[in-house]
């Protein structure tokens, strides 16, 4: 069941995206955000959003820009956004305690190590959790990519990050092309399609003002 | 004319006579929840702490019951036993929080500590028919009690939201129920939302998901009270008593309260003072008190509902009321609240969720005078 307003997203092409990417993540983030009803005596409640990870879409990213980022792997060593230069990368923020991300980190682990694992790569954030929990988590539950540790939230705030799970889509050149807020189940033929186009596309020409973020 | 006594009506009367005066007193046969001061009772808590994995520089933070207030918390103070090192009670300067802060001997193989701690306390209700003269906040924590804190936003979709709820409103004392009410009304569990926050109170809004296990809806109470100009602040805290209502959900159910811990709010009215608010409570009795996800025109949700928006029942103690707690000589982050105890050893920060691993347990019982 799709939300009141969902935008469809009829098949995604590089060329499409190209065009429309400013226009269509505006009006993605604004439909996106729950809307609320004025009513007498306090009626007022957010709207919920798409249902499920069989029917949730991914939509084009809301900016063209990926704070930077190096993050703590679970023993200590910093992984950099900047090493997954050269393969479209999954950015995912989650947390244990978060009951869609338990779900998705296994259909995320299956599309890391499937078809597309040369050319697709994972990251996955674990936001404000202590790390022997999440390395709890990973012992009993292993995925097929790396974990870095947000304690702070530092990096999942530079990226606008509200709802748990959050994933988004970079290109090759670690631009952001897709997000979606919510789970998605990664078997899907349409989404591994999408991440087909992003890394079909052609490569961009660099950047007068490449991106900036914080590193840890 | 006789009259036949049929053995089955006699013992039907018989079993229904026994199941009565088997019930518990206080239990639902009035449906009420209506804490009054009265007497105070005094408590005596014992939090145990070994580090199960002991190895390198090991630290622990263990929060201690000194949120004073004097007509419903007394502080007792605190004993302690370490097994090396040192253990010393340190203070935030922001909000008096207090904790004991232990550092243990590097070569300790069997790491542990033993605090004991005792508190009196009574029961809560404010009368709201009938404002007073009670003091004012002071300038300064006015500003400490309206101010964002990190997880606790006062603008953009707090903001708004808190202005949805409270326009129209007739005051202050208007405003604050409103907030309340409309927390109780917008807690039910929806399955078609997408996630959960970051742990934040706008995440918890934006994603709709305000019925989840990750809602705080005590902080968001105080959030969006505090979006409205209204003081209110968290106090983070535990149970340690059953309720004298029944209620199977608002206590502690046996002396191990290790896993008891509860936040509750307090809202600052003119002429009333601090008032606390529950809305969390409402609806832990809406989701489990028995038989479960109760209706909320269920009569023990409604006692509850009505009695938590002013008072409450002095089964519970007051940590403190700190947020952001940068813990001394921590190596990993600051903690958005100290409601549990905190430890690091060479591997890091433990995890305070899992006292079983951690390892600590928490026992708490009523004490004579």
């Amino acid at each position: 069941m799709r939300a009141r307003g969902a935008p469809e997203a009829r098949g995604i092409s590089s060329n499409w995206l190209g065009r429309a990417a400013p226009y269509a993540g505006a009006l993605a983030f604004i439909l996106l955000t729950p809307t609320f009803i004025a009513a007498p005596l306090g009626a007022v409640r957010a709207e919920p959003a798409v249902a499920d990870s069989h029917s949730r879409r991914l939509m084009a990213a809301p900016s063209a820009v990926a704070p930077e980022f190096t993050l703590p792997d679970l023993s200590g060593t910093p992984l950099s956004l900047e090493a997954q230069r050269g393969h479209v990368v999954l950015v995912h923020f989650f947390a244990t305690w978060c009951e869609p991300c338990r779900e998705e980190l296994g259909s995320l682990s299956r599309l890391a190590q499937g078809p597309l694992r040369h050319r697709v790569a994972v990251v996955a954030v674990s936001v404000a959790e202590v790390p022997v929990r999440v390395r709890r988590f990973l012992d009993s539950a292993p995925v097929a990519f790396p974990v870095v540790l947000d304690s702070d939230r530092a990096v999942t705030r530079a990226w606008g990050v509200g709802t748990l799970p959050t994933t988004f889509v970079l290109d090759a050149a670690l631009r952001p092309k897709l997000f979606v807020a919510g789970s998605l189940d990664w078997a899907r033929t349409d989404l591994q399609s999408a991440l087909d186009a992003v890394g079909a596309a052609p490569p961009s020409e660099p950047s007068a003002n490449p991106p900036t973020g914080r590193n840890r | 004319m006789t009259t036949t006594v049929n053995r089955r009506d006699v013992l039907r009367a018989g079993g229904a006579l026994a199941a009565a005066s088997a019930l518990p007193t206080g239990a639902f046969a009035e449906t009420r929840f209506e804490p009054t001061p009265g007497a105070w009772r005094r408590f005596e808590t014992v939090t145990r702490l070994e580090i199960a994995t002991p190895g390198g520089a090991m630290q622990a933070w263990v929060p201690l019951p000194a949120f004073a207030a004097p007509d419903w918390f007394r502080p007792g103070g605190s004993t302690w036993k370490t097994s090396s090192g040192t253990a010393e009670v340190k203070r935030d300067a922001k909000y008096g929080a207090e904790f004991l802060h232990v550092v243990w001997a590097d070569g300790d193989a069997a790491p542990s500590v033993e605090v004991t701690s005792r508190f009196a306390t009574r029961d809560r209700a404010v009368d709201l028919s009938k404002p007073g003269s009670t003091p004012d906040l002071s300038a300064e924590e006015r500003r400490l009690y309206t101010s964002a804190t990190d997880l606790l936003p006062v603008t953009g979709i707090v903001k708004e939201t808190s202005d949805k709820i409270t326009a129209g409103a007739t005051g202050d004392l208007d405003k604050a129920r409103r907030i309340y009410e409309w927390i109780v009304d917008n807690t039910h569990r929806d399955p078609k939302t997408r996630g959960c926050g970051i742990g934040d109170i706008a995440s918890m809004l934006r994603s709709g998901n305000l019925g989840g296990k990750c809602a705080d809806l005590n902080a968001l109470y105080v959030g969006l009270a505090r979006a409205a100009g209204l003081p209110a602040r968290d106090i983070y805290g535990l149970r340690v008593a059953p309720s004298s209502f029944g209620y199977k959900s608002l206590g502690a159910g046996s002396e191990n309260v290790t896993k008891a811990q509860h936040c509750r709010a307090e809202v600052f009215l003119t002429g009333f003072g601090w008032v606390p608010v529950d809305p969390a409570d409402v609806r832990k009795v809406v989701l489990e008190e028995p038989p479960g996800n109760l209706p909320t025109d269920d009569p023990k949700v409604a006692a509850a509902r009505k009695a938590l928006f002013g008072a409450w029942e002095a089964n519970w103690l007051a940590y403190n009321a700190a947020h952001d707690l940068v813990l001394p000589g921590a190596k990993g982050p600051k903690v958005d609240f100290l409601m549990y105890p905190q430890a690091e050893t060479a591997e890091g920060r433990l995890d305070c969720l899992d006292p079983d691993t951690f390892r600590y347990i928490i026992t708490a019982r009523a004490v004579a005078a």
